[in-house]
């Protein structure tokens, strides 16, 4: 079925300018942004994470906007939201589970 | 006179059958890359100096070139669709080929990336090829074939659209579009993974 959702563009074009704002920002944070090396293994971790936090911030908006979830029903919300979750737990839940022990 | 019901959609939903289709397969294209995120970052965090030097090596310029050349194709499959739904063939055809431009730009600048890879021997059973560089061919890989799986029926839709009727099933270009964002989605994690968030110290590798 086609859904009329009105004048959609002008929402696309902010999450178009959004995206390609938020992309030279992963690439300035992790060319540009230098923790101290005496930091060591949690100045990667933040390095990470920071990358991570606008990768996710970036899904979210094509996810709503792109995708139109936004305009979709709780029904199909939970229902691309059970994977969603299940996608970070797979991919960085096993990352909790390490000791990490053989890093120097 | 026919009797056949009408279930184009699922009447307990209200959600059309080809999109939640979709949506179900995308659930399981998740869990499938998910696998190799996981399996990732793991191998990352025990062998930190080959992945910093894989990743170190990484033509980054190029990757960001295609994940600008994904997102703005992500925009035209969007507005195609919004256009179709208003019935404007003329812009749908015009968005509808930009992004079968960019999933072609794509494939051209990821082949230069992968020639470079070639001359360098890092493919796999070559002489410098590492851990990293097995993740690097396999996730890209896969995701440069999903990028081919959608040039397809975005090709047939747009050919189709110059027939004597138009295209005229916007709900099915919505539920390719779900497909495609989807790719998009996946080069979203792919880009700063492989090729910008791993800090390299410079210690020797091998």
């Amino acid at each position: 079925m086609s859904h009329d959702h009105g004048n959609v563009v002008p929402s696309y074009m902010k999450v178009f300018y959004a995206l390609l704002t938020l992309t030279v920002l992963t690439v300035v944070a992790a060319k540009m942004l230098h923790f101290p090396p005496h930091w060591g293994t949690p100045g990667d971790v933040l390095h990470v994470a920071i990358g991570i936090l606008i990768a996710v911030v970036k899904v979210i908006a094509v996810m709503y906007i792109f995708m139109h979830l936004k305009f979709d029903t709780p029904f199909l919300r939970f229902f691309v939201y059970v994977p969603v979750f299940l996608f970070f737990v797979m991919s960085f839940g096993l990352n909790f589970l390490e000791d990490w022990s053989y890093i120097k | 006179m026919s009797t056949a019901l009408n279930l184009s959609h699922e009447p307990l939903t209200k959600i059309p059958h080809g999109k939640m289709a979709m949506w179900a397969f995308l659930a399981s294209e998740l869990m499938f890359f998910s696998g190799f995120f996981g399996a990732f970052i793991v191998l990352r965090n025990s062998n930190y100096d080959i992945f910093g030097q894989g990743s170190n090596h990484l033509n980054w310029m190029l990757a960001l070139v295609n994940t600008f050349i994904l997102i703005g194709s992500s925009l035209t499959m969007a507005l195609s669709i919004y256009h179709l739904e208003k019935k404007n063939t003329g812009m749908f055809r015009l968005f509808m080929g930009l992004t079968i431009l960019g999933a072609f730009g794509f494939l051209i600048v990821k082949y230069f990336e992968y020639s470079a890879k070639f001359a360098d021997g890092l493919f796999p059973g070559q002489e410098h090829h590492t851990v990293f560089y097995s993740f690097y061919f396999l996730m890209t890989g896969f995701h440069a074939l999903h990028v081919i799986g959608g040039m397809i029926p975005m090709f047939y839709i747009f050919m189709k659209s110059y027939s004597k009727n138009g295209y005229p099933y916007p709900h099915k270009v919505e539920t390719l579009g779900l497909y495609w964002h989807f790719v998009d989605l996946m080069w979203i994690f792919i880009f700063p993974a492989l090729y910008l968030m791993i800090p390299y110290h410079g210690a020797a590798a091998h």
